[in-house]
């Protein structure tokens, strides 16, 4: 026992020893305090062991034995210490304060004492650096010491420390003062706050404020690379707590407050805002009234003539503290005294010339006026409501009638607001509690409903009744279908009027909308039955614009308000001339079906599916009997809308019911079995329907569209056929083989990619059959007619789709197909762009139509192809050979195979990336930017866009790209400004699109902002000149883009 | 504040509506956002010269897009003054602003008479023309007669393009004209949107 003691006092006399000479704390030190932590007495080893170091005569010596000891302290385990040794080492630090050498190690040491220090040994600790420490002759990481010492007496031994009263407190003040540091001054704040609030300060408040007040406001910038992360607004909060830790602090900070508020930029006037709205409260009403005429006539300053709008909302909730605080005894009281009478009255003065810009900052003073105390707001209404009501009425003041009602609108939300944020934070007593406006209501009501009829103020007119309507509990259900008879009148009058008046039209329906919300009988009795009156009978003719523009306004406002209108109602009588008229009207009233009911399907209405029994029938047979007998429903734009209603109700049936569906659906298409697909008014049985047959016509054909639409969003479950390999074939073939247009073919297309995507199990023969014989007959084989080819891609592409966002073992070798025919003069560019449509996301392929879609296959599939594709498109003779190999039997079809391969991969490259999500290539855009800029060459206006796009995509989102751009920025500025030009000066620009110059453009507007000046100043003054021809070319669309960019450039300086 | 305010409390008017939303309603067919038949009717539509709304307003529909864009140059202009445009103030407005051929003639109203702004309302209007028109215009930009107790001095001088080119070499008046013509770009709509 004896014997390991000694070692161990041995090796702590050796680490000291190492330690004095060397220097090197960190395991020495720990080392030593692992020590201390074994039992007790160790610490009187290191004493001893530093034994003569403590006291030697050499300076430097003792500092190094002092700072030893205050490390170990620092360092060990707080229970090791007893009371006693603690006792000693204060007594001990204490005494070394008092030497200048040992003065910073021993504050360091004291530091970590006051949590184990007792009472008795914190009042000697706290009279001893009062006595010794002179904060001017330390250094600002020593000086934190000290306040540390100070914070932690305070935290442990509070009550010893108001004991000492002033003479804490005084020789705290001359410490304390003049300190800079942020990170000393953190700590300061938070000493002074507990000393405002606990310690009685009553006497020493001047004194003080002397260290809190000069330090306001905060004008600190951290600097870069501040090791403790201190920020402007960590000091700028604690200061304020200093701020209105007390009462007594008023009179004197008001003054200063006023200054800086008087003085300051933006910033300080907001930091003095805000400081003020916390500081109010705690300096209290009786102060604040003797200076209220002063804040008030400060504050109204940044209100009235605001710097910019957020100083202006800062210094309405300053306002609004100081009315609360001056106005919280009266909160009750009938009758208003004081700053909020005064104020107010002066915001009426205002008010009494409505038109004139100052107007608005009153409204918005009387507005957060509403917000503070009941009977300010009580008094605040009674006053500016009737004067607004009486300027309304004042013959004199017709002009200013729209203002009048600006003002009387704000108001009103103002008196809503006031209401919804006191009820919520506590359950009223009475569980309606009466609106503030209560007592106006009949007045302001009148002179809405007026106002609301002339056509100067109808908007501001229906702003106020917005608000009346959506405040609870004011306007009655009568007084509700008051409201929307009279908003009716004006909706007729919008849409008989000449006049344009979309705005008006948007305001009312948004009125009606809201009022429906809480009570819609009123809208459905009176406003629907209204608007479905106002539709023509039947299609107006071609030259009566306005009837046109009148019933697409009002389908517009039906659909708005979410109710299907009756659509099939006469629209397929109307013997005009002009064919198109009719199917244009159907057209559009379909259109409105369509939105009503894709709003109740986002909403979430169980009804839409009810649809399946009425309207599809109807639907279905009112389109098979235009393509039998002719009609407006033949017209394939129609057709295009009846397919997205029939998707719509389909994709909400259950899969028992779509199995129903399915069951007269494919008959119905397949063996023209049509009568159980159809409602009977429209078809016979003897009408023969056989859109697959060769005798079709075309708009029977169109109605594959239909079939399209009905067989899309069946569920997986759903039984298709009893041999579904060869139905899906007979479709395909039978489909394409008559096709006389894209849309027939693309519905043909989308049935089949839907089809593989949800039954690809059952489907073994076909995929079987398209992998061998399909692939190398139709696509591969360059016998047959290229159209055909192009084809055949495209069912190639729509398979691959089904497959991959399954992410099906079969996608990838259906898609490495593709490369074979890269080489193919004919097809090869048709093959490459197939990557684009594959990985785009279309609405085919969907959830809601029940497609089996994996997450994220977009971009498993980009991460497998896009290396491949990159090396392939690269200029270099290595990557062909390489690549060569695996597409041997392409060079056998034509020679000249490397530029060509090198193109096909550039093109599937640029399709591929604009149909994937940014962040699926953002990692690789150092390779690609070289690629990218090749692909700007390709002489195709689609690929060219598409390239503008991705670049601008990129140069918009990834910051890693930026030095990428930067080495080709001069370059692509070049490039850009050739592409803006409507006449191309040479071949490679001569291809041009407004899609084409309207990106080109946005993108020299985007490149000053990611590339630095000095990089593209020699470009400026030509980019200038050069969009100067933008700026005239024949696209408004385009020209605005040029201006846009101009400006941009012109701004653009070092 | 330092400076003399000419005008502490002017008149605010409401935006006026655009004049019309382009000439495309009369379109038979409603704009359906899933078909982008749009784009190859932009490319085959005919020219469409700069008229009087493209510099005060319009709204266009974007390219293979449904939404209505506004396209204007000067409404959104900031007044020097105070913290609206020039259009709330009514400095300008759209039957103020004629062309013919390669002529734009501008004309505005300053809120006062005395209004000692009115040559920086003016230069921004014609920097930001100059910025934004072709340079096969001519602009002449003058005070609506009777506005102004010295429109003649104040006439001269925005059209002298000596005087105005001399103007643009003084970087503090470039700094504020840049401060008026900040917001130009928001063609009258919200900042936030």
């Amino acid at each position: 026992m004896a014997s390991t003691s000694s070692t161990a006092t041995d090796s702590v006399e050796q680490l000291v020893t190492t330690w004095m000479v060397s220097g090197r704390d960190e395991e020495v030190i720990a080392a030593v305090a692992g020590t201390l932590g074994v039992s007790e007495g160790r610490l009187l080893g290191v004493v001893k062991a530093l034994g003569t170091y403590l006291t030697s005569e050499q300076d430097d010596l003792r500092t190094k034995g002092v700072d030893f000891l205050a490390t170990v302290i620092a360092r060990c385990p707080e229970k090791t210490l007893n009371r006693q040794s603690v006792k000693v080492l204060t007594a001990f630090f204490c005494d070394k304060l008092d030497d200048t050498e040992t003065i910073v190690p021993a504050l360091k040491g004291l530091a970590s004492l006051p949590p184990i220090c007792s009472d008795s040994d914190a009042l000697v600790m706290i009279n001893a650096v009062f006595a010794h420490v002179k904060m001017r002759a330390l250094v600002q990481s020593v000086r934190f010491h000290v306040f540390t010492i100070i914070d932690g007496l305070i935290a442990n031994h509070r009550e010893t420390l108001k004991g000492m009263k002033k003479d804490f407190i005084v020789p705290y003040i001359n410490l304390a003062e003049g300190e800079k540091d942020p990170r000393n001054l953190l700590v300061a704040f938070a000493i002074a706050r507990v000393i405002l609030i606990e310690f009685d300060p009553t006497d020493h408040i001047e004194a003080l404020s002397n260290i809190v007040f000069c330090y306001f406001p905060i004008t600190f910038r951290p600097p870069p690379n501040d090791p403790y992360g201190i920020t402007a607004d960590d000091l700028r909060n604690a200061l304020r707590r200093c701020l209105n830790a007390h009462p007594g602090f008023g009179p004197i900070a008001v003054p200063i407050f006023l200054e800086k508020l008087a003085a300051g930029s933006p910033a300080i006037k907001r930091d003095t805002l805000q400081s003020m709205t916390e500081c109010f409260p705690v300096y209290g009403p009786a102060f604040l009234r003797t200076s209220a005429r002063k804040l008030w006539n400060a504050i109204k300053l940044e209100i009235f003539q605001p710097t910019d709008s957020l100083t202006e909302q800062v210094a309405l909730a300053t306002m609004q503290a100081l009315v609360v605080t001056i106005h919280a005894d009266d909160a009750q009281d009938e009758d208003v005294q004081g700053l909020a009478r005064d104020a107010c009255e002066e915001c009426i003065g205002i008010l009494r010339e409505p038109e004139k810009s100052q107007a608005k900052p009153a409204i918005k003073v009387l507005c957060a006026f509403m917000a503070t105390t009941p009977s300010v707001s009580r008094y605040t209404l009674a006053h500016a409501v009737p004067h607004l009501l009486k300027l309304y009425a004042d013959p004199n003041e017709v002009p200013s009638r729209h203002p009048v009602l600006l003002l009387l609108s704000d108001l009103i939300a103002a008196a809503r607001d006031s209401i919804k944020a006191e009820s919520t934070p506590e359950p009223m007593s009475d569980s309606a509690p009466e609106p503030p406006l209560a007592p106006f209501k009949d007045e302001v009501l009148g002179a809405l409903i007026s106002g609301v009829a002339t056509l100067a103020t109808t908007r501001a007119a229906l702003a106020g009744l917005t608000g009346l309507v959506s405040t609870p509990h004011l306007l009655s259900e009568a007084e509700l279908g008051f409201v929307v008879l009279k908003v009716n009148d004006v909706l007729e009058t919008c849409y008989n009027g000449d006049e344009e008046r979309s705005d008006d039209t948007n305001a009312i329906l948004k009125l009606l909308m809201t009022i429906s919300a809480t009570s819609p009988a009123h809208v459905r009795d009176q406003t629907l039955p209204l608007l479905l009156r106002s539709l023509p009978a039947s299609a107006p003719p071609r030259d009566a614009v306005s009837a046109r523009a009148r019933y697409q306004h009002v389908l517009t406002a039906l659909s708005t308000l979410s109710s299907p209108p009756p659509t099939l109602r006469d629209a397929r009588g109307g013997s005009q001339s002009d064919p198109e008229l009719p199917a244009a009207y159907l057209h559009a009233l379909l259109a409105a079906l369509k939105r009503a009911l894709a709003d109740k399907v986002d909403e979430g209405h169980a009804d839409v599916a009810g649809y399946a029994d009425s309207l599809v029938p109807a639907l279905y047979g009112l389109c098979v009997r235009a393509a039998l007998r002719g009609g407006p429903a033949s017209d394939p734009r129609v057709v295009g809308v009846v397919g997205d209603i029939i998707g719509l109700v389909v994709q909400s049936l259950a899969p028992p019911r779509q199995q129903q569906f399915a069951a007269v659906l494919f008959p119905a298409f397949l063996t023209g079995n049509i009568t159980a697909l159809c409602s009977a008014e429209h078809v016979s049985a003897d009408d023969r329907f056989l859109p697959f047959s060769a005798e079709a016509t075309s708009s029977e054909r169109n109605l594959l569209a239909l079939f399209e639409a009905g067989l899309i969003p069946l569920h997986p479950s759903v039984t298709i056929d009893a041999d579904i390999n060869a139905c899906t074939e007979s479709i395909l073939v039978q489909g394409l083989a008559h096709s006389d247009n894209d849309r027939q073919a693309e519905a043909v297309f989308r049935i089949v990619g839907s089809i593989v995507n949800k039954h690809v199990d059952e489907l073994g023969s076909f995929l079987e059959h398209k992998q061998t014989v399909y692939w190398s007959e139709q696509i591969f084989e360059s016998t047959s007619a290229p159209e055909w080819r192009r084809q055949a891609i495209r069912v190639w592409t729509w398979i691959c789709k089904g497959l991959l966002v399954r992410n099906h073992t079969l996608a990838l070798e259906f898609i490495h197909r593709l490369f074979d025919v890269f080489g193919d003069e004919t097809i090869g560019t048709d093959a490459a762009k197939a990557f684009g449509d594959i990985a785009a996301s279309d609405s085919v392929l969907t959830k809601r139509n029940s497609a089996v879609v994996k997450f994220l296959w977009a971009q498993k599939f980009a991460n497998g192809i896009l290396p491949r594709l990159m090396s392939g498109a690269k200029d270099d003779s290595s990557e062909y050979t390489l690549f060569s190999l695996t597409c041997d039997r392409a060079l056998t079809v034509c020679l000249p195979v490397d530029s060509a391969l090198q193109h096909a991969n550039l093109i599937a490259l640029t399709a591929l990336i604009k149909a994937i999500p940014n962040a699926a290539y953002a990692h690789e855009m150092t390779q690609l930017m070289p690629l990218l800029m090749r692909a700007l060459h390709i002489p195709d206006a689609q690929i060219r866009a598409n390239v503008i796009e991705t670049l601008l995509a990129a140069a918009a989102q990834h910051k890693s790209t930026h030095d990428v751009l930067a080495e080709h920025a001069t370059g692509l500025v070049r490039q850009m400004l050739g592409y803006t030009k409507t006449k191309g000066a040479s071949a490679t620009t001569a291809i041009t699109s407004t899609r084409i110059r309207i990106s080109a453009l946005r993108y020299l507007a985007v490149l000053p902002t990611v590339v630095r000046y000095d990089v593209l100043h020699p470009c400026k003054a030509d980019v200038l000149r050069e969009l100067g021809e933008a700026l005239d070319d024949p696209k408004r669309s385009v020209r605005r883009e040029a201006v846009d960019a101009r400006e941009v450039w012109f701004k653009y300086t070092g | 504040m330092a400076v003399e305010i000419f005008n502490p409390n002017p008149t605010i008017f409401a935006p006026v509506k655009s004049s019309k939303v382009s000439s495309k309603t009369d379109y038979l067919w409603l704009a359906d956002p899933l078909e982008e038949t749009r784009s190859d009717a932009e490319e085959a539509d005919s020219e469409e010269p700069i008229d009087q709304d493209e510099i005060f307003g319009t709204f266009q529909l974007l390219f293979a897009s449904p939404k209505l864009i506004p396209i204007d140059l000067i409404r959104s202009i900031a007044d020097p003054e105070h913290p609206n445009t020039l259009e709330e103030l009514r400095v300008v407005s759209a039957p103020q602003i004629t062309i013919t051929g390669n002529r734009v003639h501008v004309e505005f109203t300053p809120t006062v008479p005395h209004c000692g702004m009115s040559t920086l309302i003016g230069l921004s209007i014609r920097v930001r023309l100059l910025r934004a028109l072709p340079n096969r215009f001519k602009i002449d930009i003058t005070l609506k007669p009777g506005s102004h107790q010295s429109e003649m001095a104040v006439n001269k001088q925005l059209n002298d393009k000596e005087r105005v080119a001399a103007a643009l070499e003084n970087p503090v008046l470039v700094q504020t004209l840049e401060q008026t013509l900040a917001n130009a770009s928001l063609r009258g709509q919200p900042a936030e949107e």
